[in-house]
């Protein structure tokens, strides 16, 4: 019982992590990709040298570290938390 | 010729995935229950469809017989029958975390009636009853319904559903996001550095086409330059 219990836990975490990785990657990916869609269409940017396109999409990619969207990532490791407890509630009481 | 191995794959692929959730998702018949037992049961070749070993009733027993409850029920129809069985599950899968076999029972026996009077529950379940490998669905919950016509809205259904829908959907989403970032602008690269040789490139570029030939392709592209 117990012992199954803890191959479920483990098992669920490793899951988990993997989905939260490749998740937090396409975010992230998602993020620069619509900062540079924001600045390659600027036509008031046309000539400003490359070095400024960088900075300007490492700025944004810090406001997205720090951001509410990329903390919403622990939903992952939340959601089936609460629907596993949801389940040995509903099936057992 | 490859078109339909293809889609033979495709649609077999399609059959048991949906094989697979229909025996997996909860089910609900409105039936009366007639009667309730234990039996010894031997479990052979048909094991995939009882509860592993190490649950419920099988703990008492690491034999290839264990004691295993059952529910039998009919239909309001008064002739078609089913036979359940009431087993714990395990902790990884069917992930049901059913510990209440015993209860469940209990209640089973209190809602027995007779023809006469029937009382009408609503059996939530999971699995096939297969009479030719003799395998029962395992009931989960047993509600009292008002009567044999109610219809019940099998909500947990719609939701795994459509949370399986929106799971295909956003895997979908990263598979495309990852080939136009990651794998699209590698195997450009590599088409640059061979342009020289333009039938290699050709051929590298047929090489990378569909689902695992692209993957080949950007796997390739991190090999040493040679």
């Amino acid at each position: 019982m117990i012992v199954g219990m803890a191959r479920l836990i483990v098992l669920a975490l490793i899951g988990l992590t993997v989905v939260y990785f490749l998740v937090s990657i396409y975010s992230k990916s998602v993020r620069r990709e619509k900062l540079e869609k924001e600045w390659d269409t600027d036509p008031a940017r046309e000539d400003v040298p490359e070095a400024d396109r960088t900075a300007f999409i490492e700025a944004g990619m810090d406001v997205y570290r720090h951001g509410l969207k990329r903390r919403l990532l622990w939903l992952i490791y939340i959601i089936p938390m609460i629907v596993f407890v949801t389940i040995i509630y509903a099936v057992n009481w | 010729m490859w078109t339909k191995i293809k889609w033979g794959f495709r649609i077999l692929l399609l059959l048991i995935v949906g094989l697979f959730l229909h025996y997996t998702l909860p089910q609900h018949d409105v039936v009366q229950i007639i009667n309730t037992y234990n039996k010894l049961t031997p479990i052979g070749a048909n094991a995939i469809f009882y509860s592993s070993g190490d649950t419920g009733t099988g703990t008492e027993m690491q034999a290839d017989t264990r004691d295993i409850r059952f529910i039998d029920a009919v239909y309001p129809d008064g002739r078609t029958v089913m036979v359940y069985r009431n087993e714990d599950t395990g902790w990884i899968w069917p992930p049901y975390f059913k510990w209440d076999s015993s209860t469940l029972q209990a209640e089973a026996a209190n809602l027995k009636s007779d023809k006469a009077a029937p009382t009408w529950v609503a059996v939530t379940h999971y699995g096939w009853r297969l009479e030719w490998l003799s395998t029962f669905p395992n009931a989960v919950a047993i509600n009292p319904v008002a009567g044999p016509d109610v219809r019940i809205i099998p909500w947990v259904n719609i939701i795994l559903l459509t949370a399986l829908a929106l799971a295909i959907f956003m895997v979908r989403r990263m598979w495309l996001q990852f080939r136009e970032r990651t794998i699209d602008p590698a195997l450009a690269g590599v088409g640059d550095t061979w342009d020289a040789v333009d039938a290699k490139a050709d051929a590298a570029r047929a090489e990378a086409s569909g689902f695992f030939g692209r993957i080949r392709a950007w796997f390739s592209t991190w090999r040493a330059k040679k």
